[in-house]
């Protein structure tokens, strides 16, 4: 039951990435855009384009009926969700799965279990995969003390339901936890709508790094090697690579193996991502999340793999398996990548919508740009401000680093600030090009000790 | 693209579109063009199309997506009261009253605030920023509603000092 019309439901450089994975498998392809996407790259290159509705989200593309009328009324068997939006809500999936539309991704109840950070943790504790020591649900601020005291501080209390950020809290010391567990606690109530809260001990400079995944929902599971992503800015990647040179080889051969023995135990389907800390000074990693949809960061693996995962989920959906087995993925060279945001660096990074007046992006060998802006596109305000994704493949991670840095000298961008100039100050600082990096390097370090320059 | 295969597939749309529930549903394909409507009011092709299905064509210029964003009013040319403080906001973007949907505003006219009080949100690209009075005193107009798109330092708020200072 291979496929024959695709749903694309999203925006930006997802949505026209998917369209042209595929077309590249001869799909048909129907996207549905808000008003303020009409004319998106995606919505021009797709078969059709349909207009869910006006341009804030919550009355297009977060509307998951509205979202499925479409795809249905527009003759689609499956649909794509693309990463954000909808992606990792178990009430899209379900929807498509009662109207006849295939869903490109896991099962509904997967999604649910997966999107509970408290059963996602069980889930791994029961496929012997390591965690960062904590705790099961917090009843109490008292509960929390007690908690607190076994493990050591300093704790972080975390969000059930959560995610970016919100409803997490470090806490330093005994006399912190009882405020700390009511402002966690609030924050997650507010951000969504469950204050549920459990504990991990704090692992300070970390490394965030994560395992590609793919299954085919029977219990085959292929990886394909992991990134780091370890620059980071308020919990949102700021510089992806893979592989991770920073892990010696026998940790990142048991990091795979903890990975897949997480998918293989649940019969995962479809692309997935198992984020992990890696604590360079005990030499352990542990597991934080499965991240139950395809990544911002993706490009890097297909960089060092030669592999599109957008394809392969596409196939999966389709009922044709994986097209690959474990040996048939080899790694080449390094890969990195980084996300150009509309954003203003002299402004604490306000995102800044607008027109796109010029748009000249590097071009050459093992330069890929992932983007849905051209010159006059123009940047709404309601969504976020990532405009592009500049990746390169180079033999090491050096050489990565240098085409990189000559690839965003030589980006033009006008109309909107952009994110540019931060990562060029990234790419020449010397803690950069040494991998001494940690989750809080770029916030506490970098910031404070070099603002960012003006320019655009 | 015409024949009796299209029928066919015209009579599958039009039950589908009874089935979803949608309001109206546009479809050009070559030379035909058809608008399916549930509201025995709509006027037809082309105008409020709620869902709108085209082949391989953008339906309208970029530049049409950004909304127009209503000129920011200059406060001077306003009537405020003797004393009386305007907030604006701090970037383009979308104006909400409270904190979040369906709970109440964060003040309303007549409403005593203090320099710290949050006033409303104004987000930008999932951005959120609480926009606070920075002074004490009444709210005594409120400039745009909820959910509009305001731009960078339209006029949000008017704040008159409270005479006699009791608060």
């Amino acid at each position: 039951m291979a496929l024959s019309r695709l749903f694309i439901a999203n925006r930006g450089e997802i949505a026209l990435r998917v369209v042209r994975a595929a077309q590249a498998l001869d799909l048909e392809t129907v996207i549905g855009v808000s008003d303020a996407d009409r004319g998106s790259a995606a919505a021009r290159l797709a078969d059709r384009a349909l207009v869910l509705g006006p341009g804030p989200a919550a009355r297009s593309y977060l509307d998951a009926m509205l979202v499925v009328q479409a795809a249905k009324a527009s003759g689609c068997d499956a649909l794509h969700p693309g990463y954000g939006f909808l992606s990792e809500r178990a009430e899209l999936a379900r929807l498509c799965e009662e109207h006849g539309i295939i869903f490109v991704g896991p099962k509904p109840d997967m999604i649910e279990a997966l999107g509970d950070k408290l059963r996602a943790r069980e889930m791994a504790a029961a496929a012997g995969v390591p965690l960062v020591p904590g705790s099961g649900e917090i009843a109490s601020a008292a509960d929390a003390r007690r908690i607190a005291d076994q493990l050591g501080y300093p704790v972080l209390l975390k969000a059930a339901a959560g995610g970016g950020g919100r409803g997490m809290v470090i806490v330093r010391g005994p006399d912190e936890i009882e405020a700390g567990f009511h402002r966690a606690s609030a924050e997650a109530q507010a951000a969504f709508n469950d204050g549920t809260l459990f504990m991990e001990r704090f692992v300070p400079e970390a490394r965030h790094v994560e395992v590609q995944l793919m299954g085919d929902g029977q219990g085959e599971v292929v990886h394909f090697g992991e990134r780091d992503c370890s620059v980071q800015r308020r919990y949102q990647k700021v510089i992806e690579e893979a592989p991770c040179v920073a892990m010696p080889a026998a940790l990142r051969t048991q990091l795979h193996g903890a990975a897949v023995s997480l998918a293989q135990s649940v019969s995962y389907r479809n692309a997935g991502t198992a984020e992990f800390l890696y604590d360079v000074a005990r030499q352990e990693v542990y597991f934080i999340e499965v991240n139950a949809r395809i990544q911002v960061e993706h490009p890097v693996t297909e960089m060092v793999t030669g592999r599109d995962l957008v394809q392969e989920q596409l196939r999966i959906a389709g009922g044709q398996g994986l097209s690959l087995r474990q040996a048939d993925v080899v790694l080449t060279g390094h890969a990195m990548e980084c996300r150009i945001n509309a954003e203003d660096s002299t402004r604490d990074f306000v995102p800044v919508p607008g027109t796109v007046t010029r748009w000249r992006p590097p071009e050459g060998e093992g330069i890929r740009l992932d983007s849905h802006i051209s010159e006059g596109a123009v940047i709404p305000p309601f969504y976020d401000s990532m405009i592009g994704k500049l990746i390169v493949h180079a033999a090491t991670r050096d050489a990565a680093i240098d085409k990189l840095a000559a690839a965003l000298d030589e980006f033009v961008v006008e109309g909107v600030p952009t994110t540019i100039p931060l990562h060029r100050k990234i790419l020449r600082d010397p803690r950069f090009r040494a991998n001494q990096i940690h989750t809080r390097w770029l916030e506490q370090d970098m910031f404070a000790k070099t603002p960012i320059a003006g320019e655009t | 693209m015409t024949g009796p295969d299209q029928f066919g597939e015209l009579e599958q749309l039009i039950a589908e579109f009874e089935r979803s529930g949608l309001r109206e549903l546009q479809v050009r394909a070559g030379d035909l063009e058809i608008y399916l409507s549930q509201d025995t009011t709509a006027a037809g092709l082309g105008i409020g199309s709620q869902v709108e299905v085209a082949l391989s064509s953008p339906t309208t210029p970029a530049a049409a997506a950004l909304p127009p964003v209503p000129e920011p009013v200059a406060a001077a040319a306003q009537a405020w009261p003797d004393g009386a403080t305007v907030v604006a906001a701090p970037y383009l973007g979308t104006f909400y009253r409270s904190p979040k949907p369906g709970s109440p505003p964060y003040v309303e006219v007549g409403g005593d605030v203090t320099a710290d009080s949050e006033l409303c949100l104004v987000e930008v690209m999932k951005l959120f920023t609480a926009v606070r009075a920075g002074t004490a005193g009444k709210v005594v107009q409120v400039l745009a509603s909820d959910g509009d798109l305001v731009s960078a330092d339209q006029p949000l708020f008017v704040i008159a000092p409270i005479v006699g200072g009791a608060v």
